[in-house]
């Protein structure tokens, strides 16, 4: 440390000048205390306060003016060791990839489509294994899926539902390409949350979610379908969408996000050449 | 991770201390006339102290009261009396005062000043606390005496007008809680203009505003909100005490005054007054947390910038303790809504505690204890306190033993639990002494128990629709058990208190000795020795970061590399 002077206290050889003691601010404070409690006692006990307050106020200003009143504190000799018991400085480690929970790079929302395109392409093939092994058929997935645009169809049996009917195909046709391309939307809406495991989104958590969609919501939607469904080949079809939809979107690239963008260019502020200045510098 | 046989650098066992009966005299003057901002900081603490037993035993008197039904344990008048006393005593004696006495000690050993910026000043401020506590109770001598409680004040600590005034309170019992308010607002007002100065004029070479201690930002900031609202109430209560004497008719709703007028008056002091009060803890927290987890603060700006944000929000939600007097849809929207928008800076503090905390290696010795259980209370008091500011919800539970769970969270569950901490964090500096870490472990778990038994249990009976201030109720309402559970707690607070106080005293004359620098700390008071001398520092110190003795400590690696 080193020394130089401050405020009202100095340092003359072996011995610092501070303020000295003084009884003048108890006796102003009891003066004064004593003028208000004069209100609950007696006028007396007031006028004591004041004859106090005036005390304590000549005493205070002649111990200040015109120079205030001080004494010499001799400095003591003593030497300060300054230690620590830890023999180490422990920083916190921050690691290179600490801004990662910022995706840096993401997949763009077309390439959720581009895989729900293909997933529901993909899971075309075990809708229909489902529909050989279990009714010999491969129509039956079908029936099942497009069986709400069937209007004559109150109660089907099995083998008509195995049976092959056009405008049922037209129908399913319909729904799968719709729900394929929604689903993969979703996927590439989600994508961000989970930039770097693709296939995981695709072929666990997106199946698992939709499923769960499909199991609470089917028995509105189509009760012939929710009847008849087995779910566990249900969730081995969405698997196989979720798997080929991953497959395409981790062929599809990386996109740069907003996070390594200056805030007036994220903010749409016209900053023309600001970006690849500081790329430069990099 | 406790770790209660943390070694204490420097500590050894010390041959006990001896006073000659031929210097007590000499003593008792140097403290009087005393201008000393260190003796002045432990006249202010003791006096905290004093007057926190004091309350503390109206506190017991009110929960004997309370124990079962249709005790008679205190007549209605002296539960009121005591009631009235016990808030008044702790708001203003012990929790006024309690600001003062850290300020006062500490803000100048940080901030490499040689004392106070005015050092006549601050003993004026002191005195006039400490006669205007005495003028407080002096009020139990009056009147009918002791017996009956005197002429102490029976309006409660809001003493609302019209109640206070003549045609429902004739007497000398508001007049007292008047006057020595106004004294103690006096005193108030000096030491806060003392504290603000001393921050902003003292400080030595290199300790720029960002660098200050975060105490002694936290305690600006409190002594300027004190400023700020003591103001009104000290206007109110001359106010008030026109009306009681000279014919005014400010809250007289006869001769067309207007008893909203003092609410106003009292809340627009009396909410700011928490945050006065629970700023000065948070500034405690702020030096013990980062110590004992062995991290600096996290996020020092933010800390600082919630703490300017919570001044100057709590200004403008008086009006949440009012919900219940008819204002319009929009007052109370309003009010909702700026009470609220506190909840973000104090979030802001709770996530940088326990940020700091987060990762580091925690001792938790006593200080480390208080402030933990401080941030865990505080956090639980917060989401009372939002239930509270809704409208709709306040309107249900206003004036009910829910709302005196809710404060007393706050007052004793954050405050009170870090004045504790702060005591046994720098007693060590201010007597050269340790407290007694096992003594210390002991007030703490049985404080921390019954704090919990007490004010957990104490929102039950106020959902239940007990109200506050009552002296008694019937055996049929369900409130017996309750209040049962809610006493015994208040006397194992009691039990730990007293233990503390023994604590203070023994530790005083036979605890370790304790070395400059016990908890390896960082800030500039350490660097002095155990007590420090009355001059501070030999040679002005210069400071180049926020950590001045790790920098000292750790020359390899300096603090001011990463700010």
């Amino acid at each position: 440390m080193e020394t130089h002077e401050t405020n009202h206290s100095s340092q003359h050889g072996g011995a610092i000048h501070l303020p000295a003691p003084t009884a003048w601010p108890i006796v102003l404070a009891f003066g004064a205390t004593l003028i208000l409690a004069g209100v609950v006692t007696s006028g007396y006990v007031s006028i004591l306060g004041a004859v106090l307050l005036i005390s304590g106020c000549v005493g205070w200003f002649r111990q200040v003016l015109p120079h205030e009143a001080h004494e010499d504190v001799p400095v003591e000799a003593e030497e300060i060791t300054i230690a620590s018991t830890r023999t180490h400085v422990t920083r916190i480690e921050i690691s290179d990839e600490h801004r990662a929970h910022l995706p840096v790079e993401t997949y763009p929302i077309l390439s959720g489509i581009k895989g729900g395109i293909a997933g529901g392409i993909a899971m075309i093939f075990p809708a229909m294994l489902y529909g050989l092994v279990t009714q010999h058929s491969i129509w039956y997935p079908v029936n099942l899926l497009g069986g709400a645009g069937v209007a004559h169809w109150t109660n089907p049996t099995t083998a008509e539902i195995a049976s092959f009917h056009l405008s049922a195909l037209i129908i399913a046709t319909i729904i799968h390409i719709l729900g394929s391309v929604l689903v993969g939307l979703l996927y590439g809406a989600m994508l961000p949350m989970f930039p770097r495991h693709p296939i995981v989104l695709g072929g666990i958590v997106a199946p698992l979610l939709w499923t769960g969609v499909m199991h609470s919501s089917l028995g509105v939607i189509n009760p012939a379908l929710d009847a008849r469904i087995s779910w566990p080949w249900f969730v081995v079809s969405q698997v196989a969408f979720g798997l080929v939809a991953g497959l395409v979107v981790v062929r599809q690239g990386k996109i740069k996000t907003g996070q390594s963008m200056p805030f007036v260019l994220r903010m749409g502020v016209e900053a023309s050449g600001m970006y690849s200045d500081k790329e430069d510098r990099h | 991770m406790a770790d209660s046989t943390y070694p204490i650098p420097g500590a050894v066992e010390a041959p006990s201390r001896r006073w000659s009966q031929a210097a007590v005299l000499e003593w008792l003057n140097s403290w009087v006339t005393t201008v000393d901002h260190k003796k002045l900081g432990i006249l202010y603490i003791v006096y905290a102290i004093f007057f926190l037993l004091v309350g503390g035993a109206e506190a017991i008197a009110i929960r004997i009261q309370l124990i079962q039904p249709n005790m008679h344990f205190l007549s209605p008048q002296v539960f009121n009396r005591i009631f009235t006393m016990h808030g008044t005593t702790m708001v203003f004696l012990f929790g006024m005062t309690y600001i003062f006495g850290f300020a006062n000690y500490l803000i100048p050993l940080m901030i490499g000043a040689r004392d106070m910026a005015f050092p006549r000043l601050n003993a004026l401020s002191f005195w006039l606390t400490f006669f205007g506590g005495i003028l407080l109770y002096y009020s139990f001598i009056g009147g009918g005496g002791l017996y009956g409680a005197g002429n102490a004040p029976d309006v409660m600590w809001w003493a609302y007008a019209p109640l206070t005034e003549r045609a429902f309170s004739p007497g000398h019992a508001p007049d007292y809680w008047a006057l020595s308010l106004i004294v103690t607002g006096f005193g108030t007002i000096g030491a806060s203009i003392n504290v603000i100065s001393t921050a902003f004029c003292m400080r030595c070479k290199g300790m720029t505003l960002m660098r200050l201690p975060l105490l002694v930002w936290v305690m600006t900031v409190a002594s300027g909100l004190a400023l700020i609202t003591i103001t009104p109430l000290t206007a109110a209560q001359v106010m008030l005490l026109i009306d009681r004497y000279l014919g005014g008719h400010f809250f007289d709703t006869q001769a067309g005054g207007s008893a909203m007028i003092w609410a106003h008056f009292f809340w627009i002091f009396g909410h700011p007054e928490v945050y006065v009060l629970v700023l000065p803890a948070f500034a405690i927290a702020n030096e013990v947390i980062p110590v004992f987890s062995r991290k600096a603060m996290f996020g020092y700006p933010a800390v600082v910038a919630s703490s300017v944000a919570i001044a100057f929000v709590s200004l403008g939600v008086w009006a949440h303790h009012m919900f219940t007097i008819g204002m319009t849809s929009v007052g109370n929207a309003f009010f909702v809504l700026s009470t609220e928008l506190v909840g973000i800076p104090t979030a802001i503090k709770i996530f940088n505690w326990l940020a700091t905390m987060w990762g580091g290696k925690i001792r938790f010795a006593t200080p480390m204890l208080f402030c933990t259980a401080f941030v865990i209370q505080f956090l639980l008091a917060g989401l009372t306190g939002i239930i509270l500011s809704i409208a709709p919800w306040n309107w249900q539970l206003h004036n009910s033993y829910f709302v005196i769970a809710h404060f007393h969270y706050i007052l004793v569950g954050a405050i009170a639990f870090c004045i504790f901490g702060g005591i046994y964090y720098w007693y060590p500096k201010v007597t050269g002494r340790m407290l007694s870490e096992k003594l210390g472990k002991w007030h703490f778990w049985l404080f921390v128990i019954g704090f919990h038994i007490t004010f957990d249990v104490m929102h039950i009976p106020g959902i239940l629709g007990m109200p506050r201030s009552i002296y008694t109720y019937e055996a049929d309402r369900g409130w017996g058990t309750l209040n049962m559970i809610v006493s015994i707690g208040g006397i194992i607070q009691a039990i730990a208190v007293l233990i503390f106080a023994w604590n203070l005293i023994s530790s005083y004359f036979k605890g370790k000795i304790a070395g400059n620098d016990p908890w390896d700390a960082w800030t500039l008071e350490w660097s002095t020795p155990s007590p420090p001398p009355v001059y501070n520092f030999a040679t002005d110190p210069v400071v180049t970061s926020r950590r001045p003795l790790w920098d000292l400590k750790h020359p390899d690696d300096p603090d001011w590399h990463y700010e």
